[in-house]
């Protein structure tokens, strides 16, 4: 279960990041101070999301998916963070579509095929449009973590 | 026959792991043989032959393979005619 393992300090509600860098610089750097990705992680982060962008337009919520290389990444992890305002992101599969996001769960992937579940559950969660709301509508980190799990409990 | 589906996205992390998991799920159900190959998108030729590609990334390139997009697979949008899209190539 994904919620069991999200880190506190890894929910991030609310935070100031007016663009997609600075989200990368915010979230990665809260994964590199919990110990989970390496120093060069959020620099790859910004780089990677140049060629492959990770907006994500769902029925009219603005996501994120930001990621990188397993050699940046120490451990697996999800961190979430809802944006004070929207952040401009290129939406995933095209090159010039934007998107302003505002919630982000950016992932620390060490071996995609064993977290697969891990993975799926995600993207399941981000599909649905009523979660996201909610936990946009989220002031602490236990109120998201919450609503995770009772996502996940009717997966 | 066994028909070879190429699933690709930037770094072959995430997105193509939930799409190639979803494809085979597909196919499985559908009846149809297939062998999967998950990769970066810069690794796709070197991969070639295939029947079909399917990508999460925007691909400019035409590698002379049916190519379709595995969005609806992470955005939940459209799923339905993409699946009918994939098995149609896979069924010709």
């Amino acid at each position: 279960m994904i919620w069991q393992e999200l880190n506190e300090a890894l929910v991030l509600p609310g935070i100031d990041a007016p663009s997609s860098d600075e989200v990368m610089r915010k979230v990665g750097g809260a994964f590199i101070r919990e110990g989970y990705a390496k120093d060069s992680y959020v620099d790859a982060l910004i780089a990677r999301e140049k060629d492959f962008p990770t907006g994500l337009d769902i029925d009219g919520v603005g996501v994120a998916i930001p990621h990188t290389d397993v050699s940046h990444v120490i451990k697996q992890g999800v961190a979430i963070a809802t944006l004070r305002e929207p952040a401009t992101f290129v939406q995933m599969g095209t090159d010039d579509e934007t998107v302003g996001v505002s919630l982000v769960f950016m992932l620390c992937v060490i071996e995609p095929n064993e977290h697969l579940e891990q993975l799926k559950k995600i993207i399941a969660i981000i599909q649905d449009k009523k979660v996201l709301t909610a936990i946009l509508g989220c002031k602490d980190p236990q109120s998201i973590i919450e609503i995770i799990k009772n996502k996940e409990e009717s997966l | 026959m066994k028909k070879k589906v190429i699933v690709a996205c930037g770094g072959a992390v995430a997105t193509s792991t939930v799409a190639a998991s979803k494809v085979v799920e597909l196919c499985k159900k559908n009846g149809v043989d297939i062998e999967i190959c998950q990769c970066r998108i810069s690794e796709i030729e070197s991969n070639l032959p295939a029947d079909l590609i399917i990508t999460t990334s925007k691909v400019k390139r035409d590698y002379g393979v049916p190519l379709i997009t595995g969005m609806p697979f992470i955005s939940g949008v459209g799923v339905e005619k993409t699946e009918k899209a994939i098995l149609d190539v896979l069924r010709g």
